[in-house]
Protein backbone atom coordinates (compact mmCIF):
# COMPACT_ATOMS: atom_id res chain seq x y z
CA UNK A 1 0.00 0.00 0.00
CA UNK A 2 0.94 3.87 -1.10
CA UNK A 3 2.47 5.38 2.17
CA UNK A 4 0.23 8.36 1.91
CA UNK A 5 -3.35 6.14 1.38
CA UNK A 6 -1.74 4.33 4.83
CA UNK A 7 -1.44 7.54 6.45
CA UNK A 8 -4.76 8.86 4.73
CA UNK A 9 -6.14 5.38 6.35
CA UNK A 10 -4.45 5.75 9.75
CA UNK A 11 -6.00 9.38 10.27
CA UNK A 12 -9.27 7.62 9.74
CA UNK A 13 -8.88 5.15 11.63
CA UNK A 14 -7.76 7.16 14.55
CA UNK A 15 -10.55 9.74 14.66
CA UNK A 16 -13.45 7.76 13.95
CA UNK A 17 -12.13 5.97 16.73
CA UNK A 18 -11.41 8.34 19.02
CA UNK A 19 -14.73 10.06 18.86
CA UNK A 20 -16.91 6.68 19.32
CA UNK A 21 -14.55 5.09 21.72
CA UNK A 22 -16.09 6.06 25.19
CA UNK A 23 -19.88 6.26 24.03
CA UNK A 24 -19.00 2.85 22.04
CA UNK A 25 -17.47 1.53 25.76
CA UNK A 26 -20.61 2.48 27.30
CA UNK A 27 -22.76 0.41 24.78
CA UNK A 28 -20.83 -2.29 25.14
CA UNK A 29 -21.27 -3.15 29.00
CA UNK A 30 -24.78 -1.73 28.41
CA UNK A 31 -25.48 -4.11 26.22
CA UNK A 32 -24.43 -7.18 27.74
CA UNK A 33 -27.67 -6.95 30.74
CA UNK A 34 -29.44 -6.65 27.54
CA UNK A 35 -28.66 -9.72 25.92
CA UNK A 36 -30.08 -11.61 28.53
CA UNK A 37 -33.44 -9.13 29.02
CA UNK A 38 -35.67 -12.06 28.52
CA UNK A 39 -34.27 -13.87 31.30
CA UNK A 40 -33.25 -11.08 33.49
CA UNK A 41 -37.11 -9.71 33.53
CA UNK A 42 -38.30 -13.25 33.84
CA UNK A 43 -35.90 -13.66 37.20
CA UNK A 44 -36.59 -9.97 38.46
CA UNK A 45 -41.04 -10.71 38.12
CA UNK A 46 -41.30 -14.00 37.70
CA UNK A 47 -44.74 -15.07 35.77
CA UNK A 48 -46.71 -17.37 37.24
CA UNK A 49 -50.18 -18.83 35.48
CA UNK A 50 -52.96 -20.47 36.79
CA UNK A 51 -52.86 -24.24 35.54
CA UNK A 52 -55.03 -24.55 32.40
CA UNK A 53 -55.37 -28.23 29.83
CA UNK A 54 -53.40 -27.23 26.88
CA UNK A 55 -54.90 -25.81 24.21
CA UNK A 56 -57.57 -23.79 26.12
CA UNK A 57 -58.57 -21.17 23.33
CA UNK A 58 -58.27 -17.15 24.29
CA UNK A 59 -60.65 -15.45 25.49
CA UNK A 60 -61.94 -13.00 22.83
CA UNK A 61 -60.09 -9.48 23.12
CA UNK A 62 -63.40 -7.54 23.08
CA UNK A 63 -63.98 -9.02 26.03
CA UNK A 64 -60.61 -7.95 27.44
CA UNK A 65 -60.99 -4.36 26.14
CA UNK A 66 -64.37 -4.05 27.74
CA UNK A 67 -62.83 -5.04 30.79
CA UNK A 68 -60.40 -2.33 30.69
CA UNK A 69 -63.25 0.13 29.21
CA UNK A 70 -64.75 -1.02 33.17
CA UNK A 71 -62.02 -0.35 34.72
CA UNK A 72 -60.83 3.14 33.30
CA UNK A 73 -64.53 4.36 31.57
CA UNK A 74 -62.84 8.14 31.29
CA UNK A 75 -60.15 6.67 28.75
CA UNK A 76 -59.15 5.07 25.97
CA UNK A 77 -57.98 1.26 24.96
CA UNK A 78 -55.26 2.06 22.42
CA UNK A 79 -53.62 -1.03 21.82
CA UNK A 80 -53.56 -5.04 22.78
CA UNK A 81 -50.70 -6.94 22.68
CA UNK A 82 -50.58 -10.77 23.12
CA UNK A 83 -47.65 -12.50 24.54
CA UNK A 84 -46.69 -15.43 22.17
CA UNK A 85 -44.45 -17.34 24.73
CA UNK A 86 -46.77 -16.54 27.89
CA UNK A 87 -50.84 -16.69 27.75
CA UNK A 88 -50.90 -12.66 28.34
CA UNK A 89 -52.55 -9.90 27.07
CA UNK A 90 -51.57 -6.98 27.48
CA UNK A 91 -54.26 -3.72 27.25
CA UNK A 92 -52.97 -0.70 26.80
CA UNK A 93 -55.02 2.67 27.63
CA UNK A 94 -54.44 6.83 27.43
CA UNK A 95 -56.41 9.70 28.99
CA UNK A 96 -56.98 10.08 25.09
CA UNK A 97 -55.16 9.47 22.00
CA UNK A 98 -54.00 13.06 21.99
CA UNK A 99 -52.28 12.38 25.17
CA UNK A 100 -51.01 9.45 23.70
CA UNK A 101 -49.20 11.38 21.26
CA UNK A 102 -48.39 14.36 23.03
CA UNK A 103 -47.09 12.75 26.28
CA UNK A 104 -46.63 8.56 25.54
CA UNK A 105 -45.38 7.92 29.25
CA UNK A 106 -49.10 9.27 29.76
CA UNK A 107 -49.97 5.37 28.59
CA UNK A 108 -50.41 2.35 31.55
CA UNK A 109 -51.65 -1.32 30.70
CA UNK A 110 -53.81 -3.91 32.28
CA UNK A 111 -52.14 -7.76 32.06
CA UNK A 112 -54.49 -10.13 31.79
CA UNK A 113 -54.53 -14.01 31.48
CA UNK A 114 -55.15 -14.03 28.09
CA UNK A 115 -56.98 -17.69 28.47
CA UNK A 116 -59.72 -16.67 31.47
CA UNK A 117 -59.98 -13.17 31.19
CA UNK A 118 -58.39 -12.63 35.01
CA UNK A 119 -56.73 -9.14 35.18
CA UNK A 120 -53.61 -10.34 36.46
CA UNK A 121 -51.73 -6.77 36.93
CA UNK A 122 -52.44 -3.03 36.63
CA UNK A 123 -49.18 -0.93 35.79
CA UNK A 124 -49.39 2.97 37.07
CA UNK A 125 -49.06 5.33 33.74
CA UNK A 126 -45.24 4.70 32.42
CA UNK A 127 -44.09 8.35 33.53
CA UNK A 128 -44.79 7.19 37.31
CA UNK A 129 -43.69 3.93 36.84
CA UNK A 130 -40.24 3.93 38.70
CA UNK A 131 -37.13 3.47 36.32
CA UNK A 132 -35.96 -0.28 36.44
CA UNK A 133 -32.15 -1.05 36.16
CA UNK A 134 -32.78 -2.67 32.43
CA UNK A 135 -34.93 0.34 31.54
CA UNK A 136 -31.84 2.41 32.43
CA UNK A 137 -29.45 -0.22 30.38
CA UNK A 138 -31.52 0.06 27.46
CA UNK A 139 -32.32 3.91 27.42
CA UNK A 140 -27.89 4.35 28.00
CA UNK A 141 -27.99 1.80 25.32
CA UNK A 142 -29.83 3.65 22.76
CA UNK A 143 -31.06 6.87 23.22
CA UNK A 144 -29.47 8.56 26.12
CA UNK A 145 -32.75 10.12 28.05
CA UNK A 146 -32.63 12.22 24.97
CA UNK A 147 -35.23 10.35 22.39
CA UNK A 148 -34.79 10.75 18.93
CA UNK A 149 -31.85 13.41 19.09
CA UNK A 150 -29.83 10.73 21.46
CA UNK A 151 -31.10 7.34 18.74
CA UNK A 152 -29.68 9.79 15.61
CA UNK A 153 -26.53 10.97 17.48
CA UNK A 154 -26.09 7.12 18.92
CA UNK A 155 -26.43 6.19 15.45
CA UNK A 156 -24.13 8.38 14.37
CA UNK A 157 -21.60 6.96 16.67
CA UNK A 158 -22.53 3.06 15.20
CA UNK A 159 -21.37 4.78 12.00
CA UNK A 160 -17.96 6.14 13.22
CA UNK A 161 -17.50 2.25 14.48
CA UNK A 162 -18.07 1.34 11.65
CA UNK A 163 -16.16 3.66 9.68
CA UNK A 164 -13.59 2.38 12.54
CA UNK A 165 -13.26 -1.31 12.01
CA UNK A 166 -13.09 -1.09 8.23
CA UNK A 167 -10.15 1.29 8.14
CA UNK A 168 -8.66 -1.25 11.25
CA UNK A 169 -9.03 -4.05 8.70
CA UNK A 170 -7.19 -1.63 5.31
CA UNK A 171 -4.21 -1.33 8.08
CA UNK A 172 -4.55 -5.02 9.58
CA UNK A 173 -2.54 -5.93 6.17
CA UNK A 174 0.30 -3.74 5.73
CA UNK A 175 0.40 -4.04 9.44
CA UNK A 176 0.49 -8.10 9.51
CA UNK A 177 2.93 -8.09 6.89
CA UNK A 178 5.99 -9.66 8.47
CA UNK A 179 3.91 -11.17 11.18
CA UNK A 180 2.74 -14.74 11.70
CA UNK A 181 -1.02 -14.56 11.94
CA UNK A 182 -1.90 -14.38 15.71
CA UNK A 183 2.02 -13.55 16.90
CA UNK A 184 1.89 -11.70 20.37
CA UNK A 185 5.34 -10.25 21.00
CA UNK A 186 5.19 -10.29 24.61
CA UNK A 187 9.00 -10.18 25.03
CA UNK A 188 8.97 -6.33 24.52
CA UNK A 189 7.29 -3.62 25.56
CA UNK A 190 3.45 -3.64 27.01
CA UNK A 191 2.82 -1.49 24.02
CA UNK A 192 3.67 -3.75 21.34
CA UNK A 193 1.54 -6.58 23.26
CA UNK A 194 -0.90 -4.48 23.15
CA UNK A 195 -0.89 -3.46 19.75
CA UNK A 196 -0.83 -6.99 19.03
CA UNK A 197 -3.90 -8.01 20.62
CA UNK A 198 -5.45 -5.26 19.39
CA UNK A 199 -5.13 -6.66 15.86
CA UNK A 200 -5.40 -10.19 16.44
CA UNK A 201 -8.87 -9.68 18.31
CA UNK A 202 -10.10 -6.69 15.92
CA UNK A 203 -9.27 -9.23 13.54
CA UNK A 204 -11.19 -12.17 14.48
CA UNK A 205 -14.04 -10.28 15.47
CA UNK A 206 -14.07 -8.46 12.15
CA UNK A 207 -17.41 -9.45 11.23
CA UNK A 208 -19.25 -9.67 14.01
CA UNK A 209 -18.54 -6.30 14.90
CA UNK A 210 -18.73 -4.75 11.68
CA UNK A 211 -22.61 -6.29 11.51
CA UNK A 212 -23.56 -5.43 15.05
CA UNK A 213 -22.59 -2.06 14.45
CA UNK A 214 -24.14 -1.41 11.12
CA UNK A 215 -27.27 -3.05 12.82
CA UNK A 216 -27.31 -0.73 15.36
CA UNK A 217 -26.96 1.93 13.16
CA UNK A 218 -30.05 0.82 11.31
CA UNK A 219 -31.95 0.51 14.98
CA UNK A 220 -31.15 4.08 15.69
CA UNK A 221 -32.81 4.65 12.64
CA UNK A 222 -36.26 2.85 13.12
CA UNK A 223 -38.31 6.16 14.47
CA UNK A 224 -37.68 8.28 11.31
CA UNK A 225 -37.89 4.92 9.21
CA UNK A 226 -41.50 4.41 10.25
CA UNK A 227 -41.92 7.86 10.25
CA UNK A 228 -41.24 7.72 6.50
CA UNK A 229 -43.87 4.82 5.63
CA UNK A 230 -46.35 6.39 7.89
CA UNK A 231 -45.65 9.26 5.45
CA UNK A 232 -45.68 7.61 2.09
CA UNK A 233 -47.55 3.74 1.77
CA UNK A 234 -49.83 3.94 5.00
CA UNK A 235 -50.89 7.73 3.87
CA UNK A 236 -51.87 6.42 0.45
CA UNK A 237 -53.67 3.70 1.75
CA UNK A 238 -55.81 6.04 4.09
CA UNK A 239 -56.45 8.54 0.76
CA UNK A 240 -59.95 6.89 -0.12
CA UNK A 241 -61.04 7.92 4.20
CA UNK A 242 -59.43 11.46 3.81
CA UNK A 243 -62.78 13.59 5.05
CA UNK A 244 -64.60 10.84 6.90
CA UNK A 245 -65.33 11.21 10.18
CA UNK A 246 -63.37 9.04 13.07
CA UNK A 247 -65.37 6.22 14.25
CA UNK A 248 -67.26 6.54 17.52
CA UNK A 249 -66.40 3.89 20.08
CA UNK A 250 -70.25 2.80 19.55
CA UNK A 251 -69.56 2.05 15.69
CA UNK A 252 -66.54 0.14 15.89
CA UNK A 253 -66.36 -3.65 15.03
CA UNK A 254 -64.29 -4.58 17.76
CA UNK A 255 -60.72 -5.76 18.00
CA UNK A 256 -61.90 -9.28 17.72
CA UNK A 257 -63.67 -8.84 14.66
CA UNK A 258 -60.26 -7.22 13.52
CA UNK A 259 -58.39 -10.15 14.45
CA UNK A 260 -60.16 -12.74 12.44
CA UNK A 261 -60.67 -10.65 9.62
CA UNK A 262 -56.49 -10.05 9.50
CA UNK A 263 -56.21 -13.97 10.40
CA UNK A 264 -58.86 -15.18 7.65
CA UNK A 265 -56.98 -12.26 5.21
CA UNK A 266 -53.58 -13.48 5.53
CA UNK A 267 -53.67 -17.47 7.14
CA UNK A 268 -49.56 -17.38 7.31
CA UNK A 269 -49.16 -14.70 9.59
CA UNK A 270 -50.00 -15.03 13.15
CA UNK A 271 -51.03 -11.74 14.61
CA UNK A 272 -49.94 -10.70 17.85
CA UNK A 273 -51.06 -6.77 18.23
CA UNK A 274 -53.94 -4.46 17.72
CA UNK A 275 -53.60 -0.90 17.30
CA UNK A 276 -56.98 0.84 17.85
CA UNK A 277 -58.26 3.34 15.21
CA UNK A 278 -57.38 6.87 16.33
CA UNK A 279 -53.91 5.80 17.84
CA UNK A 280 -50.77 7.89 16.71
CA UNK A 281 -49.31 4.60 15.79
CA UNK A 282 -52.13 3.45 13.48
CA UNK A 283 -55.06 4.54 11.71
CA UNK A 284 -58.08 7.17 12.34
CA UNK A 285 -60.02 4.39 10.37
CA UNK A 286 -58.66 0.97 10.76
CA UNK A 287 -57.47 -1.78 13.59
CA UNK A 288 -53.77 -2.18 12.44
CA UNK A 289 -52.63 -5.35 13.08
CA UNK A 290 -48.91 -6.95 13.40
CA UNK A 291 -48.29 -10.37 12.51
CA UNK A 292 -45.32 -12.48 11.80
CA UNK A 293 -44.83 -15.37 9.61
CA UNK A 294 -44.49 -19.05 10.73
CA UNK A 295 -40.66 -19.63 9.07
CA UNK A 296 -37.58 -18.49 11.07
CA UNK A 297 -37.12 -15.98 8.99
CA UNK A 298 -40.67 -14.86 8.25
CA UNK A 299 -41.37 -14.76 12.06
CA UNK A 300 -38.70 -11.82 12.24
CA UNK A 301 -40.03 -9.69 9.99
CA UNK A 302 -43.39 -8.15 11.17
CA UNK A 303 -46.44 -7.67 8.66
CA UNK A 304 -49.35 -5.12 9.17
CA UNK A 305 -52.92 -5.50 8.28
CA UNK A 306 -55.21 -2.71 8.18
CA UNK A 307 -58.78 -3.30 8.97
CA UNK A 308 -61.52 -0.95 8.58
CA UNK A 309 -63.05 0.03 12.40
CA UNK A 310 -66.62 -0.15 11.18
CA UNK A 311 -66.92 -3.48 9.35
CA UNK A 312 -63.64 -5.07 9.92
CA UNK A 313 -63.63 -5.50 6.15
CA UNK A 314 -59.48 -6.00 5.12
CA UNK A 315 -58.77 -2.53 3.42
CA UNK A 316 -54.83 -3.66 3.12
CA UNK A 317 -52.23 -6.13 3.74
CA UNK A 318 -49.81 -4.01 2.87
CA UNK A 319 -45.99 -5.42 2.22
CA UNK A 320 -43.10 -3.80 3.98
CA UNK A 321 -40.68 -1.27 2.34
CA UNK A 322 -37.65 -2.20 1.69
CA UNK A 323 -36.33 -0.05 4.15
CA UNK A 324 -38.42 -1.94 7.02
CA UNK A 325 -37.28 -5.04 6.46
CA UNK A 326 -33.94 -3.66 6.55
CA UNK A 327 -34.89 -2.70 10.25
CA UNK A 328 -36.54 -5.82 10.64
CA UNK A 329 -33.95 -7.97 10.47
CA UNK A 330 -31.18 -5.60 11.62
CA UNK A 331 -33.37 -6.31 14.32
CA UNK A 332 -32.25 -9.88 15.60
CA UNK A 333 -28.65 -9.77 13.83
CA UNK A 334 -27.83 -6.99 16.67
CA UNK A 335 -30.15 -8.42 19.99
CA UNK A 336 -28.74 -12.22 19.39
CA UNK A 337 -31.50 -12.98 20.76
CA UNK A 338 -32.34 -15.76 17.67
CA UNK A 339 -30.12 -18.44 18.04
CA UNK A 340 -31.14 -19.90 21.58
CA UNK A 341 -29.09 -19.05 24.73
CA UNK A 342 -25.91 -20.10 23.34
CA UNK A 343 -25.99 -17.71 21.12
CA UNK A 344 -26.91 -15.55 23.72
CA UNK A 345 -23.73 -16.47 25.47
CA UNK A 346 -21.35 -16.47 22.44
CA UNK A 347 -22.61 -12.65 21.96
CA UNK A 348 -21.75 -11.66 25.19
CA UNK A 349 -18.28 -13.19 24.76
CA UNK A 350 -17.89 -11.02 21.50
CA UNK A 351 -19.15 -8.19 23.48
CA UNK A 352 -16.65 -8.48 25.83
CA UNK A 353 -14.13 -8.92 23.28
CA UNK A 354 -15.01 -5.77 21.64
CA UNK A 355 -14.46 -4.51 24.60
CA UNK A 356 -10.68 -4.93 24.90
CA UNK A 357 -10.11 -4.31 21.26
CA UNK A 358 -11.62 -0.30 22.16
CA UNK A 359 -9.74 -0.21 25.27
CA UNK A 360 -6.72 -1.65 23.91
CA UNK A 361 -6.74 0.97 20.98
CA UNK A 362 -7.53 3.91 23.47
CA UNK A 363 -4.49 2.62 25.22
CA UNK A 364 -2.75 2.61 22.00
CA UNK A 365 -3.41 5.84 21.85
CA UNK A 366 -2.94 7.41 25.44
CA UNK A 367 0.22 5.50 25.26
CA UNK A 368 1.68 8.36 23.38
CA UNK A 369 2.35 6.67 19.74
CA UNK A 370 0.54 8.59 17.09
CA UNK A 371 -1.32 5.70 14.88
CA UNK A 372 0.23 7.53 11.90
CA UNK A 373 3.45 7.24 13.09
CA UNK A 374 3.22 3.75 14.01
CA UNK A 375 1.79 2.33 10.99
CA UNK A 376 4.34 3.58 8.83
CA UNK A 377 7.28 3.00 11.15
CA UNK A 378 6.00 -1.35 10.81
CA UNK A 379 6.14 -1.37 7.26
CA UNK A 380 9.84 -0.68 7.56
CA UNK A 381 10.09 -3.16 10.11
CA UNK A 382 11.55 -1.16 12.65
CA UNK A 383 9.06 -0.73 15.28
CA UNK A 384 10.20 -0.84 19.10
CA UNK A 385 13.71 -0.80 18.58
CA UNK A 386 13.64 2.04 21.78
CA UNK A 387 11.73 0.63 24.75
CA UNK B 1 0.69 -6.09 -0.08
CA UNK B 2 2.93 -6.65 -2.05
CA UNK B 3 3.67 -10.14 -3.48
CA UNK B 4 0.46 -12.05 -3.83
CA UNK B 5 2.12 -14.92 -1.69
CA UNK B 6 2.24 -12.30 0.73
CA UNK B 7 -0.96 -11.32 0.56
CA UNK B 8 -2.41 -14.99 0.95
CA UNK B 9 -0.38 -15.59 4.04
CA UNK B 10 -1.55 -12.50 5.86
CA UNK B 11 -5.68 -13.17 4.95
CA UNK B 12 -6.00 -16.59 5.02
CA UNK B 13 -6.71 -16.71 8.28
CA UNK B 14 -8.59 -13.72 8.94
CA UNK B 15 -11.12 -14.45 5.53
CA UNK B 16 -11.32 -17.97 6.85
CA UNK B 17 -12.65 -16.86 9.91
CA UNK B 18 -14.89 -14.15 8.32
CA UNK B 19 -16.45 -16.67 6.58
CA UNK B 20 -17.66 -19.08 9.55
CA UNK B 21 -18.86 -15.88 11.45
CA UNK B 22 -20.83 -14.82 8.37
CA UNK B 23 -22.17 -18.33 8.09
CA UNK B 24 -22.60 -18.78 12.07
CA UNK B 25 -24.83 -15.71 11.83
CA UNK B 26 -27.02 -16.59 8.75
CA UNK B 27 -27.49 -20.17 9.81
CA UNK B 28 -29.33 -19.28 13.07
CA UNK B 29 -31.31 -17.02 11.49
CA UNK B 30 -32.40 -18.78 8.56
CA UNK B 31 -32.40 -22.05 10.12
CA UNK B 32 -33.75 -23.94 13.24
CA UNK B 33 -32.27 -27.28 14.85
CA UNK B 34 -29.48 -28.52 13.97
CA UNK B 35 -28.39 -24.98 12.25
CA UNK B 36 -28.29 -23.28 15.52
CA UNK B 37 -25.64 -26.25 16.83
CA UNK B 38 -23.93 -25.58 13.86
CA UNK B 39 -24.25 -21.88 13.97
CA UNK B 40 -22.61 -22.18 17.70
CA UNK B 41 -19.90 -24.17 16.45
CA UNK B 42 -18.81 -21.42 13.68
CA UNK B 43 -19.13 -18.56 16.25
CA UNK B 44 -16.80 -20.12 18.31
CA UNK B 45 -14.10 -20.83 15.97
CA UNK B 46 -12.80 -16.97 15.49
CA UNK B 47 -13.99 -16.80 19.14
CA UNK B 48 -11.29 -19.73 20.58
CA UNK B 49 -8.57 -18.24 17.96
CA UNK B 50 -8.79 -14.97 19.54
CA UNK B 51 -8.51 -15.88 22.67
CA UNK B 52 -6.33 -18.95 22.23
CA UNK B 53 -3.66 -16.69 21.05
CA UNK B 54 -4.50 -13.52 23.50
CA UNK B 55 -3.92 -16.31 26.70
CA UNK B 56 -1.17 -18.43 25.56
CA UNK B 57 0.93 -16.31 22.70
CA UNK B 58 4.21 -18.39 23.26
CA UNK B 59 2.28 -21.99 22.97
CA UNK B 60 3.04 -24.24 19.68
CA UNK B 61 1.12 -25.89 17.46
CA UNK B 62 -2.52 -25.43 16.26
CA UNK B 63 -2.81 -23.38 13.02
CA UNK B 64 -1.61 -20.13 11.77
CA UNK B 65 2.07 -20.43 11.94
CA UNK B 66 2.44 -20.61 8.13
CA UNK B 67 4.19 -17.60 7.27
CA UNK B 68 6.30 -18.85 4.76
CA UNK B 69 8.46 -15.59 4.02
CA UNK B 70 10.35 -15.13 7.87
CA UNK B 71 10.45 -16.78 11.19
CA UNK B 72 7.91 -18.47 12.46
CA UNK B 73 8.24 -16.83 16.18
CA UNK B 74 8.24 -13.76 15.38
CA UNK B 75 10.22 -12.51 19.12
CA UNK B 76 13.51 -14.90 17.72
CA UNK B 77 13.96 -11.82 15.06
Amino acid sequence: MKMQAMRGWAAVHKWSSLVCTAFLLIICLTGLPLIFSDEIRAWQEPHIYDPMPAGTTATSLDVLAQAAHTLYPGEVVTSIYMDDDEPQAYVWLAPTFEALERDPPSQHYLRFDSRTGKLLERSQRLSEEPMGFMTWMRRLHTDWFAGLAGELFLGFMALLFVVAVVSGTVLYGPFMKKQAFGSVRTGRSARLRWLDLHNLLGIVTLVWASVVGFTGLVNELSTPLFALWQRTDVQELLTPYHGQPQATRESLAGPQAALDAAQAGAPGVHFGSVIFPGSPFGSPHHYVLWGKGDSPLTSRMFRPALIDARNADVTALPEMPWYLRALQISRPLHFGDYGGMPLKWLWAVLDLITVVVLGSGLYLWIARRKTQALRTAQTKDTTEVRP
Amino acid sequence: MSSPGNFQSTWTMPLLLALLTLFGLLAALLGTGVWHALAWLALLVPIGTGLRYSLWPNARGLTGRTKSDGPSRSDHR
